[in-house]
This record gives C-alpha cells, structure tokens and sequence, in this order.
C-alpha cells in the first residue's frame, strides 16, 4: 500500500496527489475559515495572527468568526469562570439584553479586525454549551479550517490551554488552528509556564 | 534553554513584529511512520507552506531500538540489532516519502530525523528553526487512551513556543 502511494506522488504530482489528498485531507483548496472569538484579547489576537499566516496566502477563501453565547434562560450565569451568580427570574431578561449587548460588541470588534486587513468576513452567533455548538457549527459550516485562541473560551487563568480548546482540537470536523499568545511567539523570552 | 537562546530572541522578535509581511513564515510539521500523519504533512505542504511560500521543516522522532525492545534475555543482543535495522529502514521511508511530497508540490523543505521521544523533538524543532507555526497528525484517540498512550498533538499544542495546528483525517463530509 505504502509503496504505491509513493510511486504515484512521484509520476503524477498534479492529478493523483490531489485525488489522494481530497480523501484524507478534506479537499485540495482552503475554502472557508472559522474563527472562534469571545471577549478576550487573545481570540481577538488568534484572529489577527490566522489573517497575518494563513488567510492572507488564501485569497478565494471565507472567513466566518463564531461566536459562543452562554445560553441566556439559565438562572445561574458563570462569572468570570470562577463563580456562578444566581440570577432571579425578573432579572432574566436584563441579562439577556447584556448578554445579546456583549456580543455584539465582541462580533462588531472581530468584523473591524478582519476589515482592518481588507478581509470580507461573516459572522455567526451560535448558542450553547460553547464547546458543542462550535464543533456543530464548523461541522454545518463545512469548515476546512477552525482557528483558536489557546485559552480558547474558558477564560481559566492558570491553565495553558482551555477546556473548549482541547475539545475542540480533538472533536472538531477539520484541523484545528491554536494560536499561542504573543508572549509565546517570543521564542523563550520569560515564558510563563 | 531560555539563557542561551537569549541574544538572538530580541532580535527575532523585534524582527518578526516587524517584518511579518516579508519574512518567510516558519513552519515545522512532525511525521511518524502513520498514515495520518503524512495527511497531516499533506495538509501542511499544500495549505500552508506551498500558499505562503513558507519555510518547512519536516522533523521525524525516529524510536531508538531501546525504548522498544527491553533487555531480559540472553538473545536480547541480537534482537536489538535487527530491531535498529527495522526502526532505521522506517525512518528512512518516512523521510523518502516526505522528500517525494515536497518535490510533488514543488516545496523547498528541510527534513530531519531526530533520535528521541517525539513530543520532544518536535518542540526542540520549534525552538532551534523559530518556527511560527507546528503542524502535527492526530491518532484521534479518545480521551482514555490519550492518557494512557500519551499524546504528542497534546503536549505539543501546551508546551510548543508557537501556534499549533492539529490536522486530523476528516471524516467524511455530509
């Protein structure tokens, strides 16, 4: 099998390269990109990074940036990833319209990165456990690519890679993207582990 | 690690900040002697380092005959020489079929072959090229036997100074 593989590669690099990898690898082309974003500085810098390496060497492909909102018909409402607020029903729907304000806010800062760089991008709120309705949402999407921040949606100080991160690397539909904070780019200068 | 290489990083990432537009993009991708993993290093070749014209390192942690064959009898001797002939054959196919890729994609690629535990290898790699991206396979393992095998993909995307890409074989689209 394997001798085969590599006779082929090596007579015909055009058409059965292609066909092989079209199999195995999802397609010959980078079509559409996703990009997972919340509040923090870091998926904004994730987003930044995948548009400077790899959407910029892509020019026919899409990019849609994801947003996981907290399904609002809770009455706990996780605070800052370390404590749960309880939330009294006449306060619900005060919550929601924070909730739908936040992310506005986060989705209108992703778009004006992406516009920043000439970049025409969709967006897309899906709501849930942010996880699960990112995998569903790259899957329905047909994504050849999902980028995230390391932290990913977690927001958990001390760990270096986020639940929804892990997850994600490992259920998502297509390959994963992780981008290390800037501070990691710098190549062992104070890396904090 | 970060004393010696702590002249040239000032210098690599001023650079880098600004010169991100013409500097070539660094990118090591890992391969072992899998399937998926040379999707992963197809993957790599064609989306990555052949769009943006990157620099790509191809880096192979190549098993020493003593992390597979345990001493316990008197043949022992024996068995190791021909397990070092195999693990060297293996490693030579890797490299062959990844130097076969390249050339098929018309990428310039340096191609390594390092005699240790992978997950170390490839972040050693990182760290010596200034690579600015690590491609790596995934066996999709599930959770249990992630922590029972150990996961490279894993330890890389924690402990790699740079972004991560894990490229698993898609499951058929619907």
């Amino acid at each position: 099998m394997e001798p085969e593989r590599a006779v082929a590669s090596s007579v015909t690099p055009g058409g059965v390269g292609a066909e092989a990898s079209r199999g195995t690898a999802g397609g010959a082309t980078m079509t559409k990109v996703v990009v997972a974003v919340d509040a923090s500085e870091e998926s904004l810098h994730a987003l930044s990074w995948a548009l400077d390496h790899v959407v910029r060497h892509h020019p026919g492909a899409s990019l849609v940036v994801v947003h996981a909102q907290h399904p609002a018909d809770h009455f706990v409402y996780p605070v800052a990833a370390h404590g749960l607020a309880y939330i009294p029903p006449t306060a619900v729907e005060s919550m929601k319209k924070t909730q739908e304000e936040n992310t506005r806010k986060v989705v209108a800062r992703a778009l004006e990165v992406c516009a920043q760089r000439q970049v025409v991008a969709k967006a897309a709120v899906v709501e849930g456990d942010p996880k699960e309705a990112i995998c569903q949402a790259v899957e329905e999407m047909h994504a050849d690519l999902l980028v995230l921040g390391s932290r990913g949606l977690g927001m958990i100080k001390r760990a270096l890679l986020g639940s929804v991160s892990d997850y994600l690397a490992h259920h998502a539909s297509c390959p994963v993207l992780i981008v290390k904070p800037p501070k990691a780019h710098a190549k062992g200068t104070g890396n904090s582990t | 690690m970060a004393e010696t290489n702590a002249a040239p990083a000032p210098a690599a990432a001023a650079a880098e900040e600004e010169d991100c537009s013409s500097r070539k993009m660094v990118v090591v991708v890992g391969v072992d002697d899998s399937d998926h993993s040379y999707s992963a290093l197809e993957w790599a070749v064609r989306h990555v380092a052949a769009a943006a014209d990157a620099e790509l390192v191809v880096v192979h942690g190549k098993p020493s005959a003593s992390s597979v064959v345990t001493f316990g009898s008197p043949g022992a001797g024996d068995v190791v020489r021909f397990v070092e002939a195999d693990l060297r054959k293996r490693a030579e196919d890797v490299v062959d079929k990844a130097r076969r890729l390249c050339i098929a994609n018309s990428v310039h690629g340096l191609i390594e072959v390092i005699e240790d535990e992978p997950r170390y290898v490839l972040c050693n790699a990182v760290e010596k090229h200034g690579a600015d991206l690590l491609v790596v396979g995934s066996h999709g393992y599930g959770a249990i036997k992630r922590a029972f095998l150990g996961s490279v993909s894993d330890y890389c995307t924690h402990h790699a100074l740079c972004s991560v890409m894990i490229v698993k074989q898609n499951k058929p689209k619907k």
